[in-house]
């Protein structure tokens, strides 16, 4: 009895499948992730924006490829453990055992750098997404591109502009001993000297640091007119909390990684209103790409979306669907159309130059009551800068 | 160089001081008792971490009364561990190098197990939470409630304990203990009753601490190690089984690295740390505080 109703079951199944319509093979979508250890506080942001895009693509009848079909997408994520060495065995699998169709970028430099000599190995094309760095420019690679402005000379002299532009003629930099806040001091020094603008503290901390009393207390006693926290998030978090403690009065204050992220805000209240972070979007433009991101995010989500990586990650699989369209799933035609095509992202046009974004401009973001608005550079500002007053 | 005048650097210095005499309190306290290496005690400061954590962020309950459920629910966990590992290991006839030597190794699996269930339990990635954060001013110097609250119980807790061992009957034969297990036994002391007790007190002052530090630090399931360590620090600098002497080389080595890491840089915060320890260890293997004894 059991066997004859198990065999009625198998031709039914049987039946089912030769009745349904014959639909093609998703295509498959790869990457991996800090989701556990010390980069996993960010990674929430990218990968929103990735579950955002997918179910949006979806929503719409599937990825368009080379305009010849449209397929769904699935998306296949790992934990990286915020292990740079984790992501390169995981991008090696993702192509050579999934293989996958296209990959998706993971989160921070580190593992950019470190899985970049994979990408090559492979000729596998992939968008960067919340990474940039010099010296992996220098290295010319071709099957990597950074979304972002932030490219640490480039950083350097808008930092230097906007310095400038708020009066602020002393600084102190307090740096993460991370490969960004490190590149980012490497071109900072030098800028702030060829401007005038005098270095009183300079302090290095390792990426675990738990209390930053002691360096705090020398910033205040320097009495710079700016602070710079080369940061990450975590640290940035710490900041907030030693610097409030103390009394740290500059005028400025910023921090490189971490305000831009939704929690931020909300955790600290007033207490971070007028701290500067890096960044080039907001949604208070007039933007109409810019606005419907925000508000599916926020819809999606309950929560803003983080105002740099969210939007990178966002940029980087709004210029691979593009691309995507144009060229389909082959390696090489899919290399071409990304590193000679401009592509219309909610940052405006984006073009390569190399592994580099050539058009949009660094710019930085300012929390005020609240809400983070670009107050650099000066034609994309939303808000002017305000100085920061007080702790609340 | 007058920044190192602040009122604010001798206030973080004494708040970390008094933190890591309390936590190195409990290790010292199983130590000297009973010669348990306690190679997990910084897993029961994580564990109390954690407590004070999911008990405000979803029940908003206050870590001054969150304190209290992690130093209990830490102080269970001891009883279970006293009751179902160590109690046998300390009855039999083993030489007291043996206990001691199997208690690192076993101790060493436990730490591991506790690590790796919270991290499958509540994930590795760090969590934060911002709680008692008003600003409180006194003089020049401006300080979270947290930390105040922190530095008032670690004080006031290690106070109570020290006087608690001078003058009650129960803290009496726990400094007997320390002093001679085995001439305790013969004048009459509960070994048994009086171990336990220990045992539970110890992790629960560790979990206790836990709490007061995860409202101003990251936590996470691997923070407790460092807090092992910095105990370990404390104590060898005090002299084993010195309590008094363990609270203040913890305010030793708090005063260390504090000015240290504001006189050089906080790269340099573990050298500093190891560097006391390594100088101690060959220089004055009793301990600055300690006593030299005629043996």
């Amino acid at each position: 009895m059991k066997k004859f109703v198990g065999a009625l079951a198998a031709s039914a199944l049987a039946a089912a499948a030769w009745a349904a319509p014959v639909q093609a093979a998703e295509v498959r979508i790869g990457y991996s992730i800090a989701k556990t250890g010390l980069f996993a506080p960010a990674a929430p942001s990218q990968i929103n924006a990735y579950n955002l895009w997918a179910e949006q693509v979806n929503a719409r009848g599937g990825l368009d490829l080379g305009g010849k079909e449209k397929r769904k997408i699935e998306l296949i994520q790992y934990d990286d453990q915020s292990n740079p060495g984790n992501a390169v065995k995981i991008y090696e699998k993702l192509i050579t055992q999934d293989k996958v169709d296209l990959l998706l970028s993971p989160w921070g430099t580190p593992h950019h750098f470190a899985i970049a000599s994979v990408l090559e190995r492979h000729k596998f094309p992939m968008i960067g997404s919340t990474a940039s760095s010099v010296q992996l420019r220098n290295m010319k690679p071709g099957n990597i591109w950074f979304t972002t402005a932030a490219v640490a000379d480039k950083l350097a002299t808008a930092m230097v502009g906007l310095l400038q532009s708020a009066g602020v003629k002393s600084v102190a930099i307090l740096t993460n001993q991370l490969p960004f806040g490190q590149e980012n001091k490497k071109f900072l020094m030098p800028a702030l000297k060829a401007a005038g603008i005098e270095v009183l503290v300079d302090a290095d901390y390792p990426p675990n640091i738990k209390d930053m009393t002691a360096i705090l207390v020398k910033v205040k006693a320097a009495k710079p007119d700016g602070v710079i926290g080369l940061a990450y998030p975590g640290d940035s978090i710490l900041y907030i909390n030693k610097a409030r403690e103390v009394g740290i009065a500059a005028k400025f204050q910023y921090l490189l990684v971490g305000p831009a992220i939704g929690f931020f805000r909300g955790m600290f209240k007033g207490a971070a209103d007028g701290i500067v972070t890096l960044g080039h979007w907001s949604p208070h433009g007039d933007d109409a790409r810019s606005k419907a991101f925000y508000a599916a995010y926020k819809k999606k989500f309950k929560q803003e979306p983080d105002y740099l990586d969210s939007v990178e990650a966002w940029v980087s699989v709004e210029i691979l669907e593009q691309a995507v369209a144009k060229a389909g799933l082959d390696k090489d035609k899919l290399r071409q159309a990304i590193s000679t095509g401009t592509f219309d992202t909610i940052i405006g046009k984006v073009r390569f130059d190399g592994v580099q974004n050539a058009v949009t401009p660094t710019g930085f973001l300012q929390i005020q009551k609240g809400e983070l608005h670009v107050v650099w550079p000066k034609d994309r500002q939303t808000a002017p800068l305000a100085p920061k007053t007080g702790w609340k | 160089m007058e920044f190192l005048l602040s009122g604010q650097l001798l206030v973080a210095a004494l708040i970390i001081g008094s933190i890591y005499g309390l936590v190195a309190l409990g290790l010292n306290l199983i130590y000297g008792t009973m010669r348990l290496l306690n190679i997990a005690h910084g897993d029961l400061v994580m564990i109390g971490a954690y407590t004070g954590y999911w008990l405000f962020t979803l029940a908003a309950i206050s870590p001054v009364l969150a304190m209290l459920a992690a130093g209990a629910l830490a102080g269970l966990t001891g009883a279970a561990l006293y009751f179902g590992l160590f109690r046998r290991q300390l009855a039999g006839s083993q030489p007291i190098e043996r206990i001691e030597a199997n208690s690192l190794l076993i101790f060493f699996g436990i730490s591991i197990v506790i690590q790796n269930l919270t991290a499958l339990a509540f994930t590795a990635s760090p969590r934060t939470y911002q709680a008692l954060d008003t600003l409180v001013r006194i003089g020049e110097v401006s300080i979270a409630q947290s930390r105040l609250v922190a530095l008032a119980v670690c004080l006031g807790l290690s106070a109570a304990i020290v006087l608690f061992l001078r003058f009650s009957a129960l803290g009496l034969s726990i400094r007997a203990l320390i002093q001679h297990r085995t001439a305790s036994r013969i004048v009459g002391i509960d070994v048994d009753r009086v171990q336990a007790f220990t045992f539970v007190l110890g992790f629960a002052l560790a979990g206790l601490a836990g709490t007061l530090i995860g409202v101003t630090e990251q936590i996470s399931p691997f923070m407790g190690f460092p807090f092992t360590i910095v105990a370990f620090v404390v104590i060898v600098l005090g002299g084993l089984g010195n309590l008094a002497g363990g609270i203040a080389a913890g305010m030793v080595l708090g005063l260390i690295e504090t000015y240290g890491v504001a006189l050089t840089s906080a790269n340099l915060r573990s050298v500093l740390i190891y560097g006391v320890f390594i100088l101690v260890l060959v220089l004055r293997p009793e301990g600055l505080l300690q006593k030299r004894r005629l043996t």
